[in-house]
């Protein structure tokens, strides 16, 4: 069976979405947009961009459920509605009330202007403990960390304390597929 | 004075302890809030009816100022000016009923405050836990400036100025300044400022947040300063007149109807018109004031100017001012309704003035009959986002976001509560009194007789009370 190193199943930090701190959103969406276009389709299928410092080095990441949560109103996240669940109101009544205010807010269109306005480094996910993968770690390794770990849809790998590139689920499960199907033919 | 101050001290580290899991400390709020030396210069005092159990305990503890009536052990305890009125407790034989449950009251129900401080607080009406009958306990408990402990049993929480805790038992919680809280219990909570919040689980959620910014200029709160705003404003501009029914022993009666009751420790001003079955309470204060029949106010009450045609409640703290007020209006705690002598406000018969509610106005201003009121109005548009008539608030089945109102449930629920509390405390008060039947506390709180008690002058124990027992 073949044995997997997680710098083999990785996306290289050199293939992958990055933009400098200070970015637009609109701009880490023309990035990921961009490296898409550039690497092979069917290998890669970029989810999210890495934001560098002025030394290259990686300070965070840029999910598209960060892009998504930075163009809604805030008015739908303020305090005064996260807290009636501590006044005892039900999760369909908030739900209800953040439907009507997302009624009288600004349309859409609004919201994408606003992309060119936010900046990266205010949405991004700083790397926290546990995100983090030896390039010379196993396939075993990687699986364990991503589902115990709190980060189950990537990991930053690194050599030597620097980030080299992004081990993603999907990349390990391709990787998990094809030792399974090793197996089989093994059994037969 | 030292061991007043190792008191103090106890007491705020022990709320403190309480309350670390809500990273509050109380030290900068309460220091130097009240100065210890207020302490030594203020009499406590008691009253003795033939209407009202007498058993009274206070054990290392300072009474500045503060009144009993009722059944009270006090015990490690500063009550600064504070009001303890047991004219609500429960009675051995008394059947509490709580949800399914008939439960017996076993002896006579009492407040049992240890190791608080108590800062012109009301404490009245009786515990509304079913765990805990016979003790109306607060414990490791603070609260400021003309807060409201009532029929609320109280452990390890803070109060702020013109906070009002009903009906609730709560632990370890503060209480913002300004917000009122009935919601049966509550544990581990930082409500904030300006908060209105009466829930039922099962029936109805309704929560007012009043506009900080706005507020601020009314009542407001930080460490290290005592309160301030319009509402501090008013009451300590009145506070001399509370001074003379304070110093003079034998003041001179004031006449009312044999069925009223008017207590020596109220300020009446000329031009006052008390009807029958009237209630009013000590600390109440009333200027060219005219209550009809049945009408209350109670405890830190001002109604100045103000007509208010009969049956109307005003309720614990509520302050009325250039207003005509029809039959049955009800006025929550607290409440703050402010017209000026040229633009007055009027409000029609039926109406609920929710606790908490600011009223103030630059022009006329008139609530329609059966209509229910909260949070700040200043304008004929916010009276209209934070009222809705009755009949149609009745009709809420789910929910309703308005303003800076958030409802849930069932309105015509929240209105009947309501409507049976005001029955209720329209009864207690003995509103409803014929000459014979339905005596309240109108009738049974006349005649009292007033008995005061003094701290130690000075040295080390300046300031506390002796440890003295009280029964018949």
């Amino acid at each position: 069976m073949t044995y997997y190193r997680v710098k083999e199943l990785m996306v290289p930090l050199a293939e992958y979405a990055t933009v400098p701190a200070g970015s637009s959103l609109l701009e880490a969406m023309l990035a990921l947009e961009k490296a898409q276009a550039e690497f092979d389709h069917a290998k890669y299928r970029h989810r999210g961009v890495l934001i560098l410092d002025k030394n290259k080095k990686v300070i965070g990441k840029l999910g598209q459920l960060d892009v998504l949560r930075a163009l809604e109103p805030k008015e739908d996240y303020t305090d005064d509605i996260r807290n009636l669940h501590q006044f005892g109101f039900t999760s369909k009544y908030i739900q209800n009330v953040r439907k009507q205010r997302r009624l009288k807010g600004a349309p859409l269109k609004d919201l994408c202007r606003k992309a060119a306005t936010l900046k990266v480094e205010d949405f991004m996910q700083a790397p926290s403990e546990g995100e983090f993968i030896d390039e010379e770690a196993s396939l075993e390794l990687a699986i364990l960390q991503l589902v115990m770990g709190d980060h189950h849809l990537s990991l930053l790998v690194t050599r030597d304390q620097a980030i080299v590139g992004v081990l993603r689920m999907t990349d390990v499960f391709g990787a998990v597929f094809h030792a399974a199907k090793e197996c089989e033919i093994t059994i037969q | 004075m030292k061991e007043l101050k190792a008191l103090f001290d106890r007491i705020a580290q022990r709320t403190n302890i309480n309350l670390r899991e809500l990273n509050f400390d109380v030290t900068p709020f309460i220091k130097n809030l009240v100065p210890l030396q207020q302490m030594v210069k203020f009499y406590a005092f008691y009253g003795i009816t033939p209407n009202h159990p007498l058993d009274l305990q206070f054990r290392h503890s300072s009474l500045a100022g503060s009144y009993f009536l009722g059944k009270c052990r006090t015990v490690n305890s500063i009550l600064y000016k504070t009001d303890i009125r047991g004219d609500e407790l429960k009675h051995r034989g008394d059947v509490f009923s709580y949800q399914q449950f008939e439960i017996p009251v076993s002896k006579d129900e009492g407040f049992d405050i240890e190791d608080s401080y108590l800062i012109k607080t009301l404490v009245h009406n009786y515990s509304h836990d079913p765990e805990t009958l016979e003790r109306f306990f607060i414990k490791d408990t603070i609260s400021t400036h003309y807060a409201n402990i009532h029929g609320s049993p109280s452990d390890g929480s803070f109060l702020g100025p013109f906070a009002t805790v009903d009906l609730t038992t709560m632990q370890d919680c503060v209480i913002g300044t300004f917000s009122y809280v009935q919601t049966g219990e509550i544990a581990h909570l930082n409500v904030g400022p300006g908060t209105v919040w009466i829930r039922k689980p099962g029936e109805f959620n309704f929560l007012y947040r009043h506009p900080l910014q706005r507020l601020n200029d009314y009542i407001n709160f930080s460490a290290g300063r005592p309160p301030q705003g319009f509402i501090i404003d008013f009451v300590e501009d009145r506070k001399g007149a509370f001074q003379r029914v304070f110093e003079v022993v034998n003041l001179e009666p004031i006449p009312v109807p044999r069925s009223a009751s008017l207590d020596r420790y109220a300020v009446v001003k000329p031009k006052t018109q008390i009807g029958e079955n009237v209630l009013v309470a000590q600390r109440a204060y009333l200027q060219n004031a005219s209550l009809g029949k049945g009408a209350n106010a109670q405890e830190n009450c001002y109604i100045v100017n103000s007509r208010l045609a009969g049956f109307n409640v005003t309720a614990h703290g509520a302050k009325i001012i250039e207003a005509e007020l029809g039959q049955h209006v009800f006025v929550g705690f607290n409440s703050f309704l402010r017209g000026r002598p040229d633009c007055r406000l009027t409000i029609g018969k039926d109406s609920i003035v929710l606790p908490h509610t600011i009223i103030d106005i630059k022009q006329p201003l008139t609530v329609p009959p059966e209509h229910l009121v909260w949070g700040l109005i200043t304008t004929q548009a916010d009276l209209e986002s934070n009222s809705m008539a009755i009949s149609d608030f009745s009709k809420i089945d789910g929910g309703l976001e308005q303003g800076n109102l958030s409802f849930e449930g069932r309105g015509g629920s929240f209105v009947a509560a309501f409507r049976k509390r005001i029955h209720h405390i329209l009864e207690a008060n003995g509103a409803f009194f014929d000459g014979a039947a339905n005596k309240g506390h109108a009738q049974r709180n006349q005649n009292i007789s007033f008995n005061m008690i003094q701290p130690y002058p000075n040295g080390d124990l300046a300031g506390l009370y002796p440890t003295i027992v009280i029964q018949p």
